[in-house]
């Protein structure tokens, strides 16, 4: 899953990208208004942390900018204003939560999972899909019952495909999922990943559409 | 002086003084005109008179009766009025009883007196001069008066010396003409003076009535029935209206920069506060966890007191009247969001017509506050009751939650009491709720709802219905 930061503070963007990569999230970091809304605007997040007091463009015309370009991905507000007549401003403009500066890191992890969780169509906080099991608060799997360790691509492969279990998810998709915008992309990564997660869960599990991408299946059907 | 303290009072009060001025001066002018008029007349009669006794008097100082004629008043008996002619040959008087006795009258001294003698000239007109008469003679006419007569005499040079004619008439004839002549005319000037005083009366009712609309307009700005003074205003006025706009919208800035400064403040406050809390949760940094706690501390200081100090000034004119009902959906669904992990139904039961008299930031913060409280709380209902009351309307919020005992009602309401350890915010939302609520003369009750849970009641100023 990848994840947009958009924070002008460095120190604390920093501090932000590695707590949520060690959450196993990717991560793009836009220092500013104009390149939040043009990574928004042009590629394929899971969801977006957006500060709402940006240089060159002001966090709430950004989230604007993207719902009047029908983005619809999740959006949370992360602001050190804390009135509530902002907060209303803040959902009119578009957005799906809204936390204040300073928060603890798990509230945010919690609060981003619920996002792409709810966003995927998923009303309750546990999704599974034969013995697989998830856990979309704590971002935890499990496979009969045990814990399932991964590592983070994995994760973020995975964690992509059962939020649309039982859908074909393209290739590309998942590739958006996967890399931070400035890492290069393998092409053949995604294979390597899939059977590596196939060793683990068992090759049903995961079916190959192909010219189009892969399917995570309960195997009955 | 209160009259002095009121332009009403002060016009009313110099125009008063000036028409009575006016007015004197007139009535002195009046009188003193009449005065010369009746006494002119009255040394008509008596110079014509005297001209025709003049005849009487012979080059060489003789008087002939038989050459005597009276005229007008003269000719009537019992009239009053008379004469006398005294030379240095005898002496002849008029056959009516008359007091005039001209060397009495005119005592020896006066001749003295210089011409202009304010006693010789003081009803004016023609008094001590010498003019010729038509037959020839020249005669020094004198006017004297005694306590009930008015006199006129010419003295005429003869070859035996010189003789004094001399004519009266009673004073009340020239007082009575006079006064005839001035009772109407003082009660036309007096009738005059209450006119010009009503007239004035109505003019400043006229041309102070722009005045009390303006004091009603602003009556209205700070009812926040409107928010400028936009009535039309009479030229003189519209610079004071334009300057009182121009103040207030001075406040609406000033107001504006303040809540900017301070969100300032809490953005340079809370970014680095949030690092630092980011950092510290980083394994190993806070073992303990006793950093984080003082990290929330801090949270809520600036919190609370940034919140204080970017509430509405108190007594700020002009609070505007605001729809209740929209506010609190909008609230509503920024907490279902920011709740959504708990899917809390919201019962909402307030009349769409319900207005308040306060700040409109100011009632997020309050019904934000609260209702966020209550969807903390509640396992998963929260009721929005709202009512007028007189001239308060009452905002009900119960939840189904635990509800708080008496004693931690009372805490809760006192800043920085942290009644949730387990829930998220530092316990300084219900407090400032209570302060802004106070703040706009209103008030914050906690008490225990009929579902369970806590009810929140806060009443705040209707705003008064046009």
């Amino acid at each position: 899953m990848r994840i947009l930061l958009v924070e002008d503070d460095g120190p604390l963007a920093e501090s932000l990208a590695k707590a949520l990569r060690n959450e196993q999230f990717a991560v793009d970091v836009a220092a500013d208004g104009e390149t939040g809304a043009h990574l928004g605007a042009s590629e394929t997040y899971a969801a977006a942390i957006l500060d709402l007091g940006l240089p060159k463009q002001d966090g709430l015309s950004v989230l604007k900018s993207w719902r009047e370009q029908g983005r619809v991905l999740p959006v949370l507000i992360l602001t050190a204003r804390y009135g509530w007549s902002e907060k209303v401003e803040g959902f009119k403009a578009g957005a799906d939560d809204y936390l204040t500066k300073p928060f603890r890191i798990e509230e945010l992890v919690m609060r981003i999972r619920a996002l792409v969780r709810r966003s995927a169509g998923h009303a309750g906080p546990r999704i599974a899909c034969g013995r697989l099991n998830y856990d979309a608060q704590l971002g935890g799997f499990e496979f009969d019952g045990m814990p399932l360790r991964l590592t983070s691509f994995e994760w973020r492969v995975l964690s992509c495909l059962i939020l649309r279990k039982e859908n074909v998810v393209e290739r590309m998709d998942i590739l958006e999922q996967l890399y931070e915008g400035d890492a290069s992309v393998d092409s053949n990564s995604l294979e390597v990943i899939v059977g590596r997660l196939r060793r683990k869960i068992g090759h049903a599990m995961i079916e190959t559409v192909r010219g189009r991408g892969y399917r995570l299946t309960a195997g009955e059907a | 002086m209160r009259a002095l303290n009121s332009i009403r009072g002060r016009l009313l009060l110099s125009g008063m003084l000036f028409t009575a001025v006016a007015v004197v001066i007139a009535s002195l002018t009046v009188t003193s005109a009449l005065d010369r008029f009746a006494r002119r007349s009255v040394d008509a009669s008596l110079e014509a008179q005297i001209a025709l006794l003049s005849k009487a008097v012979g080059a060489d100082g003789t008087l002939t009766r038989d050459r005597i004629e009276s005229v007008g008043p003269f000719a009537r008996p019992g009239s009053g009025w008379a004469w006398t002619i005294t030379g240095p040959t005898g002496k002849l008087q008029s056959p009516t009883v008359t007091p005039l006795d001209p060397k009495a009258a005119l005592p020896p001294e006066r001749r003295d007196r210089p011409k202009g003698d304010p006693r010789g000239s003081d009803a004016g007109g023609p008094r001590d001069d010498d003019r010729r008469g038509r037959d020839g003679h020249r005669r020094r006419f004198r006017s004297g008066e005694t306590e009930t007569f008015y006199f006129r005499s010419a003295g005429i040079d003869t070859t035996t010396g010189p003789v004094t004619v001399t004519a009266g008439a009673p004073r009340y004839v020239r007082d009575r003409m006079r006064e005839q002549a001035l009772k109407p005319l003082l009660l036309s000037l007096a009738v005059l003076g209450v006119g010009l005083l009503l007239a004035m009366i109505a003019q400043l009712e006229l041309g102070l009535r722009p005045l009390r609309r303006l004091a009603q307009s602003l009556a209205r700005v700070r009812a926040g029935e409107q928010s400028r003074v936009t009535d039309p205003q009479p030229s003189e006025l519209t610079a004071v209206v334009t300057e009182l706009n121009v103040l207030l919208d001075h406040n609406e800035e000033a107001l504006a920069k303040a809540r900017a400064h301070v969100s300032n403040l809490a953005h340079g406050l809370k970014t680095p506060l949030a690092t630092l809390s980011l950092r510290l949760a980083e394994p190993g940094r806070d073992p303990g966890g006793s950093l984080a706690t003082l990290i929330a501390q801090i949270d809520g200081a600036i919190g609370h007191h940034l919140g204080r100090a970017r509430a509405a000034s108190p007594g700020a004119p002009g609070q505007p009247s605001i729809p209740l009902r929209p506010r609190l959906d909008d609230l509503v669904v920024a907490l279902s969001r920011i709740h959504a992990a708990k899917a809390i139904g919201f019962t909402l039961d307030v009349p769409a017509d319900l207005q308040v008299n306060c700040d409109p930031q100011d009632l997020d913060e309050m019904a934000g506050n609260l209702l966020d409280n209550a969807c903390k709380w509640a396992a998963g209902a929260v009721q929005i009751t709202a009512r007028k009351d007189g001239r308060l309307v009452v905002l009900t919020i119960d939840d189904d939650g635990p509800g708080l005992s008496e004693a931690a009602a009372v805490a809760a309401l006192v800043p920085g009491q942290r009644l949730d350890e387990q829930q998220q915010g530092h316990g300084f939302g219900l407090s400032i709720a209570r302060e802004l609520a106070e703040l706009h003369d209103g008030s914050l009750v906690l008490t225990r709802s009929p579902q369970g849970g806590l009810r929140v009641i806060l009443s705040l100023p209707a705003s008064v219905q046009p």
